[in-house]
C-alpha cells in the first residue's frame, strides 16, 4: 500500500516537501482549494520532483455552491436532474478531461457523486458518467465511489455497489467514504467492517482501489490489499466532510489548533497534553516510533507548548510518519498483514491505557473508542474475504508496488 | 395429470417396463427399458403456462453440450403431440445408485468421501458455467451417489440459461429454489445477480450437510419462512473437523456459503482450483 496526498487547502508547498522527501508520491489535487492556475503549477512541480497527479473531480454534490469549486470551467454552469442525464454529463466530462490533460494526470478519476443510498437513480448516474469518460478519452479510469455513512452500513447497498461493479471494466476506484456523524476517527464497527469488505471486494476485481480522505485509521485497509490512501494536512482531508463544498462550511483553519500524532498510540494530542506527560516523565513514551524530523523540536525541550512547533511541523510530521506506517502495514501475505495490524492495535491499546493512567487524554482524537471496531472489522474481513485475499495476496502486493 | 402408459408405448416404442420415478415439479420422470440403450430414464416436461418450447430446447441442447461425467448423458430430445399440446422429452442415462439425502440419513460421509463429493459437484458447476448454466437446485435429493462412490448431479428442472431470457415472471418477488439450501439472491429472485456463485453456495451447504450429518439452516426451523430467514441472516457454522488440518476445507466452505455473490469465489473455475490445491495440501485423496 502507498500513501497518496490528499491536497487540501494551504498544502502546495507541503506537498512540494513531501513529495520530495517521500520520493516522489501522487497527488489527489483539490480544485475545492486551488484555481486552474495553481493546480498546473502545483501538477509541474510535483512531476518535476518524480512525483505524479490526478484531479478529484469533487463532483460529490452537484449543487455545491462552493465558489472556487465551482469556477473551474468543467462544473456545470446549470444542474438539473434530467437535463443532466442527457448531455450535460458528456458536456462536463469533455472539459474535465481537458482539464486532466492540461495537468498531464496519470488517470482520469471519473465523477461520482455522493450516494445518499444506493438506488437504481445512482447507479444509472455513475454507468453514465463511465460511459461519458469513455467516450471522451483513453486515459486509464478511475470511478469514484461516493457513499454516505448510512449506505455503507448496509450490506445490501454494498451488494448493489459490487453487482454493478462486477459489470464495469475499469482501471480502479477511488473510495470516498463518509463517516458516521462525520466522525473522524469511527467507532462503528458495522461501518469500518463494510467499507474494508467493499474495498476487498473490488480489489478481488483485479481493480486497483485508492482509499480517499484517510487517516491513520485507515492503515487497516493494507489488508483489504488496497493500493493506497490518501490523506492530507487539516482534518477535511483526513475525513471526508461533504459540507466543505458549500460556502457556508467554515473551514478549519479559523478554529485551528496544533496536534502533535504519537503514531504508536495512533492518536492525537495538543501541546498542553504533552507538557502534562513531559512532567510525568513520559518524554520517551510519547516520542513517535517511528521517528520523523519534524517531532524533535518538542522533544528538544522541557515544555512542549512553548518550543515554538508549528502547524506546519505538525502536519508533516503527521503525513511523513503515516508513510512509515503504511509502508510497515504492506506484508507479503494476509495473514501477515492482518497479524501486523493486530500487532499495532495492541500496541496503541496498551499505550493508550497508560497515557490515560498519567491523564493524558484525547477526547476527539484518541484511538481508544476505534480499537475495537478495528478489531472487529478486521474478523469480519478474515471471515468473508479472507483466504481468498490470502491466495492471490502476491498479486496484490505485487500490483502495489508497480503503481 | 398423469401420463397414460399405452399412450407412452405408443409414442415411445423402443421402450418398456416404464415405471414412474419420484414425481418431479416440472416433469414426469420414468425409468423404462430401452430395446438398444438398455435402462434410461424418460422425462417429459410438463405442459405450463409460460411454457416456451424453443426456450426449453434451448435448455436441453445446453445440457446435451455438458460433457461432464458427473452428469447423466442425455440420449435423445424431441417433441410429440398430446392432448395437452406438444411436449418436450428427453431420454437419459439411468445412474444406478442411492441419493445422497439417503446416505447421511444413515451418517455423515468420511473425509475422502466429502472430498471426492467436493470434486465431482464443484468439476459439474464449472463445466455448467462454461456453457452459462446455472442449475439452481443442487441439493442431498438430487445428487445420487453410484456404486463406486461417484457423485451424479440430477434434475436440471429448474436450470437457467443466462444469456438467454428468464422463463419466470420478471415480476416475481420469490424465484425458483429449494429452502436451506438455495443461495439468497436466488429465492430473493435477483435474476441479475444469480449466475454460477449461487450454485457454489448450494454446492457449500450440500458439503457441511455431508461432513457434519446436519443442514443448519434446516434442522430445528419451525417452517419455510424460518429456513429462508436463516439463510438469509446467519452464517453457516464453521465446519469443525479433524481431518482438516489448518481448517482449509473449512475456509473453503465458508467462502462458498457468504451471503453476497461477491464474497464467494469469483467464479466455479477459481473454486475448482482453489479445492484441487485444498486436497494437494491435506495430503491428496
Amino acid at each position: 500500500m502507498e500513501l497518496y496526498l490528499q491536497v487540501g487547502w494551504g498544502m502546495m508547498e507541503h506537498c512540494r516537501t513531501l513529495c520530495q522527501e517521500l520520493g516522489g508520491s501522487t497527488a489527489i489535487l483539490s480544485p475545492r482549494d486551488l484555481d486552474e492556475d495553481q493546480l498546473i503549477r502545483l501538477s509541474t512541480e510535483l512531476r518535476g520532483l518524480g512525483g505524479s497527479v490526478l484531479l478529484d473531480p469533487q463532483f460529490y454534490l452537484p449543487r455545491a455552491d462552493h465558489h472556487r469549486l465551482t469556477s473551474h470551467a468543467y462544473w456545470p454552469d446549470d444542474y438539473n436532474t434530467t437535463g443532466f442525464a442527457g448531455d450535460g454529463r458528456q458536456v462536463m466530462t469533455r472539459a474535465l478531461v481537458a482539464c486532466n490533460r492540461r495537468l498531464q494526470t496519470t488517470h482520469l478519476i471519473v465523477p461520482g457523486e455522493r450516494a445518499d443510498i444506493v438506488d437504481e437513480l445512482w447507479l444509472e448516474s455513475q454507468r453514465g458518467f463511465l460511459e461519458a469518460a469513455r467516450d471522451a478519452t483513453d486515459q486509464p479510469l478511475i470511478m469514484t465511489i461516493c457513499l454516505s455513512a448510512e449506505a455503507i452500513r448496509s450490506n445490501d447497498q454494498i451488494n448493489l455497489v459490487m453487482e454493478q461493479a462486477e459489470q464495469m471494466s475499469i482501471s480502479g476506484y477511488y473510495l470516498v467514504a463518509e463517516r458516521p456523524g462525520l466522525a473522524y476517527l469511527v467507532d462503528d464497527p458495522q461501518w469500518l467492517a463494510n467499507t474494508l469488505d467493499l474495498a476487498a471486494g473490488l480489489r478481488r476485481l483485479e481493480t486497483d482501489v485508492i482509499v480517499g480522505y484517510s487517516n491513520h485509521q485507515q492503515l487497516i485497509m493494507a489488508c483489504a490489499g488496497v493500493n493506497a490512501i490518501a490523506s492530507g494536512t487539516w482534518m477535511n482531508v483526513r475525513s471526508f466532510f461533504p459540507d466543505k463544498f458549500r460556502s457556508s462550511y467554515e473551514d478549519e483553519i479559523k478554529r485551528r489548533a496544533t496536534w502533535y500524532y504519537c503514531p504508536q498510540a495512533l492518536s492525537e494530542y495538543t501541546l498542553p497534553y504533552l507538557d502534562i506527560g513531559f512532567r510525568l516523565g513520559l518524554r520517551d513514551e510519547l516520542m513517535p516510533d517511528p521517528p520523523t524530523p519534524y517531532a524533535n523540536p518538542i522533544f528538544e525541550v522541557s515544555q512542549p507548548s512553548a518550543s515554538g512547533w508549528t502547524e506546519s511541523d505538525a502536519f508533516r510530521h503527521y503525513l511523513t510518519a503515516l508513510n512509515q506506517q503504511v509502508h510497515s502495514a504492506t506484508c507479503r501475505s494476509f495473514v501477515e498483514a492482518v497479524a501486523t495490524h493486530r500487532a499495532l492495535l495492541d500496541r496503541a491499546e496498551g499505550v493508550l491505557k497508560r497515557f490515560r493512567e498519567h491523564g493524558i487524554s484525547s477526547p476527539t482524537r484518541g484511538f481508544q473508542d476505534a480499537v475495537d471496531a478495528n478489531r472487529a472489522a478486521l474478523i469480519i474481513l478474515e471471515r468473508t474475504h479472507g483466504p481468498m485475499l490470502g491466495r492471490r495476496w502476491a498479486d496484490f502486493v505485487s500490483d502495489a508496488h508497480h503503481e | 395429470m398423469t401420463v397414460d402408459l399405452t399412450w407412452l408405448y405408443d409414442r415411445f416404442p423402443l421402450l418398456s417396463e416404464c415405471e414412474p420415478l419420484q414425481p418431479g415439479g416440472q416433469k414426469w420422470v420414468y425409468r423404462c427399458e430401452h430395446r438398444e440403450i438398455g435402462p434410461c430414464v424418460l422425462k417429459i416436461i410438463k405442459p405450463g403456462a409460460a411454457q416456451r418450447l424453443d426456450r426449453e430446447l434451448e435448455a436441453v441442447r445446453r445440457l446435451d453440450q455438458l460433457s461432464s461425467c458427473n452428469v447423466p448423458q442425455v440420449y435423445d430430445v424431441g417433441i410429440i403431440d398430446s392432448q395437452m399440446g406438444p411436449l418436450i422429452w428427453l431420454l437419459e442415462q439411468y445412474v444406478e445408485g442411492t441419493d445422497l439425502f439417503e446416505v447421511l440419513g444413515q451418517s455423515p460421509l468420511s473425509r475422502d468421501q466429502v472430498l471426492n463429493l467436493a470434486l465431482d459437484l464443484v468439476s459439474v458447476a464449472e463445466e455448467a458455467e462454461s456453457v452459462n448454466v446455472v442449475h439452481r437446485d443442487i441439493k442431498p435429493r438430487n445428487i445420487k451417489i453410484d456404486p463406486d462412490g461417484k457423485a451424479w448431479l440430477l434434475d436440471f428442472g429448474i436450470v437457467r440459461i443466462l444469456d438467454l431470457e428468464s422463463r419466470t415472471r420478471s415480476d416475481a418477488v420469490v424465484g425458483p429454489h429449494s429452502p436451506g439450501y438455495s443461495a439468497p439472491e436466488q429465492f430473493r429472485y435477483q435474476k441479475r445477480a444469480i449466475d454460477g456463485r449461487s450454485d457454489l453456495f448450494a454446492i457449500g451447504v450440500v458439503l457441511y450437510e455431508s461432513a457434519m450429518g446436519v443442514n443448519p439452516f434446516i434442522e430445528g426451523a419451525r417452517d419455510r419462512r424460518e429456513v429462508l430467514r436463516r439463510v438469509e441472516n446467519d452464517p453457516l457454522p464453521r465446519l469443525e473437523l479433524e481431518w482438516d488440518v489448518g481448517g482449509l476445507f473449512s475456509d473453503f466452505v465458508s467462502a462458498l456459503t457468504q451471503k453476497y455473490p461477491y464474497q464467494r469465489p469469483r467464479s466455479c473455475t477459481e473454486a475448482s482450483h482453489w479445492l484441487n490445491d485444498i486436497i494437494v495440501q491435506l495430503g491428496g485423496l
